[in-house]
């Protein structure tokens, strides 16, 4: 039993991680760095179907379930673990690398996870591990983002708790299966709103655009690939079916990409995108027919890729010149031409031109709403596939590579470890559209599908090429321009300097009036029992149990000097401390 | 090379306009041909729906999107810093 708890794949990452230093010091980190992934990516396919069941206070906990739906989303997991740490290579610090890996083992530590406990367990991992991420940007504007982005997902994991709780109440049974949506009380839409909230489901979706902007350059890569699809999973799994998911999936696709329209910064444009695709993996799985489940999982497989490679190429603009808005950069193609062909193979992936990943995988989902009768939704569905056209496909590549500015700026290609990440997105993206098949196979239900028909690709010329001459017609109108948009993020940001503003005024000041009744009044009565006690903890207390209060002074003392100060450090050690104290109950 | 090849094209884009139209049209004639025997509802038989469902949708997106910034959205880059 111990020992199957050794084959999980997160166990990789999490040894990786902590091993990394120790590599950095005999100059070896740019190979364990590829090493350990590449281990992994092997490795799933030796998982058996169940494995590291632990029993713990009388729960029993499933650190392994194993089938088809979870084998799609591990192998993309894993193949991405190995794009993002190739395209990272070039970056020292062991701390980055260990805290996307510690993510990484999140995200597949709640894939595998039969029972919701180990779900939360591993949830929460991934929530710790990727702040770091925005944090080692070490901008304020990170720093604050990062915060921001750990509260909101703090409290979306405690109503996931909540949830758990409540539902563990109701039946006795924390196994992780499907729950049929005429069966769901409200233990379980709890456990789903957790769930929404790391899929970004408006409204409580701003943290996404709020955080990955601000993320580092191979921060992004990562974040962009896991935190929200490791939702799309667990999505699938519970609450396939659920018509509320259909509505709000199309909602979000088209949510996406209306701000994506406006926005400047070129990360913003592509997180909003982010909200955008897992719009259609929600629909799919509301819509719940086993074409729509297809549909949702190999979009998530296509849309990792595609998503992470849009992600690389202006993270490697943006390495390379520091800029990452639109309305600062311009004419690059003659400087980095690679990154410019890498992006647009990108953009086209996930405007589902035909021979790109796209087209094999949100048709499948958009043929499932309409074999579904869901009209209103199928187009939806499609006019969100023309602002993805609009705004990544076209708009994005131009005003970086090409456009009216002149920055004056003559930055170096990206660096050969970014373009060997880049190119196996590419070749990913190009390989998948032209041979369907390799992901079809991996699909939890048998596939039926064959998405190169006449019609569809009639379909697709006319739509991609149409928004083209949209794009055409207006592109004075598409300028970018250098301001932020509100969006919902509003309300707590706005909120919390309100409450900033309650708390220095108003309570401030009732805070002093009492202080101030108490110094004349109350202090004198205080200090004439605090004496008196003080005595008899001296010389009664003290004396009884021999001395134990002086030791005391000298370990408070030494913690003291443990303390920095600083919260990241004190976040970074409590997770680590869950991580032995999860050793130490498994291995015991 | 790649940089010199899309100058190359850049110094010619009245050629590439040319290029455009014509794969509009030739999209266009495509339809003709396209097999529709599993039609969901009653815009796929019609010839030609998707290319004005593409230029519709991304005209009006851009004039509903670009508005709504400008009349609502839009504020200044440290707008929460304030």
């Amino acid at each position: 039993m111990t020992s199957s708890i050794f084959m999980h794949p997160a166990t990789l990452f999490i040894v990786g991680a902590l091993l990394l230093p120790l590599f950095r010091k005999f100059n070896a980190q740019k190979i364990w760095l590829v090493v350990v992934p590449l281990l992994a990516f092997i490795q799933i396919r030796y998982l058996p179907e169940s494995f590291g069941t632990v029993e713990w206070l009388g729960f029993e906990l499933e650190f392994g379930r194993v089938d088809k739906l979870t084998m799609v989303f591990l192998h993309v997991f894993t193949l991405m673990a190995l794009i993002g740490s190739i395209f990272g290579l070039h970056v020292k610090e062991s701390g980055q690398h260990a805290a996307a890996w510690l993510y990484v083992a999140g995200s597949l530590g709640t894939t595998l996870a039969g029972d919701y406990l180990t779900v939360f367990i591993f949830w929460e991992l991934m929530a710790v591990a990727s702040v770091f991420l925005v944090w080692y940007r070490k901008r304020t504007k990170s720093i604050e983002a990062g915060y921001r982005y750990l509260l909101v997902h703090t409290f979306g994991g405690l109503i996931l708790l909540g949830g758990i709780f409540l539902r563990y109440q109701n039946v006795h049974d924390l196994s992780f299966d499907l729950i049929a949506p005429d069966s769901a009380t409200f233990a379980d839409y709890l456990i789903m709103i957790g769930f929404m909230l790391n899929a970004a489901v408006p409204p409580i979706h701003a943290w996404l655009p709020d955080a990955y902007p601000e993320a580092t350059v191979t921060g992004a890569v990562f974040m962009c690939a896991f935190t929200t699809k490791t939702a799309v999973y667990v999505l699938a799994r519970g609450f396939a079916g659920y018509e509320a998911l259909a509505i709000m999936g199309a909602i979000m696709t088209l949510y996406g990409v209306g701000y994506a329209v406006i926005e400047n910064d070129a990360r913003r444009i592509l997180a909003y995108h982010i909200v955008s695709q897992v719009g259609y993996m929600v629909c799919g799985i509301g819509i719940g027919t086993h074409l729509a489940l297809n549909g949702a999982a190999a979009h998530a497989y296509a849309h990792i890729l595609y998503k992470a490679l849009l992600f690389m190429g202006v993270g490697s603009v943006l390495e390379m010149t520091g800029r990452s808005k639109l309305s600062e950069l311009g004419g690059l193609y003659k400087y980095m031409p690679l990154s410019l062909i890498f992006t647009v193979i990108g953009g086209i992936a996930i405007s589902g031109f035909p021979l790109t990943s796209g087209f094999i995988s949100k048709s499948m989902i958009i043929a499932g709403a309409g074999a579904d009768h869901q009209i209103f939704i199928m187009l939806m569905l499609m006019l969100a596939a023309v602002g993805t056209f609009l705004s990544v496909g076209i708009k994005l590549p131009y005003f970086i590579w090409f456009g009216p500015n002149d920055p004056g700026i003559k930055p170096k290609e990206a660096y050969w470890n970014m373009q060997v990440g880049m190119f196996m997105a590419a070749f990913m993206c190009i390989f998948l559209g032209i041979y369907p098949e390799y992901l079809y196979d991996m699909l939890p239900y048998a596939v039926e599908y064959n998405p190169y028909t006449s019609y569809h690709l009639a379909e697709t010329f006319h739509l991609l090429g149409f928004t083209g001459l949209g794009f055409y017609l207006m592109v004075r109108y598409l300028k970018p321009h250098d301001v932020s948009n509100l969006d919902l993020d509003w309300f707590y940001r706005k909120g919390a300097l309100a409450f900033m503003w309650l708390a220095r005024k108003p309570v401030n000041a009732a805070n002093e009036w009492v202080s101030n009744v108490y110094q004349t009044v109350g202090l004198r009565f205080t200090m004439a029992a605090a004496r008196a006690l003080s005595w008899f903890d001296w010389e009664g207390i003290d004396w009884a149990i021999d001395g134990s209060a002086k030791g005391m002074i000298k370990v408070g003392d030494r913690t003291r000097l443990l303390q920095t100060g600083k919260l990241q450090h004190y976040i970074g050690a409590a997770a680590g401390l869950v991580f032995v104290v999860l050793i130490v109950v498994v291995l015991v | 090379m790649i940089a010199q090849m899309i100058t190359y094209l850049r110094e010619r884009s009245e050629m590439m306009k040319w290029i455009f139209f014509a794969y509009l049209g030739f999209a266009l004639v495509f339809d003709f041909f396209a097999d529709r025997h599993d039609a969901h509802f009653w815009g796929d038989p019609v010839i030609g729906f998707w290319a004005i469902f593409g230029l519709v949708g991304c005209l009006l997106m851009i004039v509903f999107c670009k508005g709504l910034s400008h009349v609502w959205l839009e504020r200044d880059r440290d707008y929460y810093d304030k």
